[in-house]
């Protein structure tokens, strides 16, 4: 896999579209942009087992990046570590200019973070207001109770995702795309300046995924966060995203979807469970298990 | 039967039922949101052995008692962060051990100590005005550390890979309510008992849960229902002459039954709410 890398960053550097290099390498992102998370050379995981190994990679002040690869490819490790619960193994991570050792990152309130469905109790007793005050405790500190301000700024959020009229409602009465919607504002109430999205979609039926898809983008244009969308589903975002990132351990590409999308490319990841029909719809093994 | 109200021994017993049902359904209400009910278990049955330990070494035996529990509580907090050992073995074990001790320790008094005993199975009725003070001093630290601490023991119980990835020092937390846990357990020995006291930190919040879907009203359903059987247990002790233990917490666990008969979470169909 390692050996794949310069063939392929040849061909990645090669095309069209500006694709993120690895820092110092030919085609870097461009001074341009402002990078707010920022892998140099970062592997992740624990002693013998290697979840990801030497990222290099630069997401960027208001993108909306979408990650790829095929089941235990490290999409959630890459999550974790942005969310400051896993520190590089070797290499450095940057989060908003600063590095991020494991639990000590005091930037995790300013990343929004929506984990994947299903690991939350549907019967917690809980309301939709009381889930969403939530995103509030973490930039409030210790020892601070949460006033009308952050109550008015969780009504907010809750306007955002159009389910604040269910504010008192249980969290366990909502269907499973609603309750993707209240945890998207519980995110948003932290006053992000990162949205980070583990499989949002999962779990969802189809109109529900595109409803919480949609309001992915709208939050993305509307309030100019910056996006990063962990799928397996391919062509739901590929249209709507900056950039995608394709893993499997390692980097293999990263760049616009045109440029990432290549069956040459998507081959060496997804190897045999990879199949593109007729209408361009790019059909992966973990495609199957969520649709 | 208002006559028993006038007596020194009811005062100090009904002060101290209200004192432990009080502060058992609030810690309890953490202990079953976060899926703690054994750790409470454990904990009991290791701060008995420090009881013991006391008994026979003619030490204090409500500091051993705070020493075995919170021992317990952090080992237990330490191996499940770690990840070496599921949560429930790692009590397991030391819920055993603790208890082995506690045994070998009463089996090593060359004579019967029935105090001992009374921490085992309670008595309440016997209740002193030292130990009243220690119970209320303790009361007050556990509940001010909760009210301190509360928006963020709530979150680490809604989910607290999520509270860390917020911000919130959810480690931390995390060992401050398996501490709670632990002081709340060596504060009830008395009026309780080792074996009792882990359902007085149990069935108030069960049944609480049972009753509502608000974080907010789940806490003061279990405090009314700790208070309200704890005092009406004493009550039933006194008047009929049955064990205090026993009396507390078969009366809640009668409340436990009937609240999940009448449960609106059991009642209601699950019907989404209408979406825009």
């Amino acid at each position: 896999m390692c050996s794949n890398w310069p063939t392929l960053w040849s061909l990645l550097n090669g095309s069209t579209g500006h694709l993120i290099a690895p820092e110092g390498a030919p085609g870097s992102v461009s001074d341009s942009l402002v990078p707010i998370i920022r892998f140099d050379h970062a592997s992740f995981g624990f002693p013998g087992v290697i979840a990801l190994k030497d990222i290099s990679l630069s997401i960027n002040a208001g993108e909306f990046v979408g990650v790829i690869g095929p089941n235990g490819s490290g999409k959630t490790t890459l999550c974790r570590a942005i969310l400051g619960l896993m520190a590089p193994i070797e290499g450095h991570l940057h989060i908003f200019d600063c590095a991020c050792d494991a639990l000590r990152c005091h930037h995790r309130a300013k990343i929004g973070y929506l984990p994947q469905k299903g690991v939350v109790d549907r019967n917690f007793p809980v309301t939709v207001l009381e889930t969403v005050m939530m995103g509030r405790y973490g930039a409030l500190g210790l020892f601070t109770r949460p006033g009308s301000k952050d109550r008015a700024i969780a009504m907010e959020a809750l306007s955002h995702v159009e389910m604040d009229k269910h504010k008192d409602t249980a969290l366990g009465h909502l269907s499973g795309g609603q309750q993707q919607r209240v945890f998207i504002a519980r995110a948003l109430a932290q006053q992000p300046k990162v949205l980070l999205l583990d499989e949002p979609t999962t779990g969802l039926d189809m109109t529900a995924q595109h409803n919480v898809i949609e309001l992915i983008e709208h939050l993305h244009d509307e309030l100019r966060l910056t996006i990063v969308l962990i799928t397996h589903d391919i062509n739901m975002i590929r249209s709507r995203v900056d950039r995608l990132v394709l893993l499997k351990t390692r980097l293999y590409a990263a760049g616009p979807p045109a440029d990432v999308l290549k069956p040459e490319i998507l081959s060496q990841v997804y190897g045999k469970d990879l199949v593109i029909t007729e209408k361009d719809l790019i059909l992966v093994e973990d495609y199957h298990h969520h649709h | 039967m208002i006559e028993l109200f006038t007596y020194d021994f009811m005062q100090r017993s009904l002060l101290a039922a209200a004192m432990v049902g009080g502060l058992c359904s609030v810690v309890g209400v953490f202990v079953v949101l976060r899926g703690l009910a054994f750790v409470g278990a454990g904990t009991a049955h290791a701060a008995f052995a420090g009881v013991a330990l006391g008994y026979l070494m003619g030490w204090p035996p409500l500091v051993l008692a705070i020493l075995f529990g919170l021992a317990t509580v952090w080992i237990t907090g330490w191996v499940e962060e770690k990840g070496r050992m599921k949560l429930d073995v790692s009590i397991g074990i030391l819920y055993t051990t603790t208890m082995a001790l506690a045994i070998l320790f009463i089996g090593l008094m060359k004579t019967y100590n029935a105090e001992v005993y009374g921490y085992l199975f309670g008595s309440v009725l016997s209740v002193t005005s030292e130990e009243l003070r220690v119970i209320g001093g303790l009361s007050v630290l556990v509940l001010g550390l909760i009210l301190l601490f509360s928006k963020e023991l709530y979150f680490i119980a809604f989910d607290q890979e999520m509270a860390e990835a917020s911000g919130v020092p959810a480690r931390r937390m995390f060992f401050l309510l398996l501490t709670l846990v632990a002081l709340t357990v060596v504060v009830s020995l008395k009026t309780v008992g080792a074996i009792l006291v882990f359902a007085m930190i149990l069935i108030p919040a069960s049944t609480a849960y049972q009753l509502t879907s608000s974080l907010r009203t789940l806490t003061l359903y279990s405090i009314v229902i700790g208070v309200t059987t704890a005092v009406a247990g004493v009550v039933i002790s006194a008047t009929w002459d049955v064990p205090s233990g026993p009396a507390i917490v078969l009366l809640a666990t009668t409340v436990f039954f009937i609240s999940v008969l009448f449960s609106p979470k059991r009642m209601r169909r699950a019907t989404p709410a209408h979406a825009h």
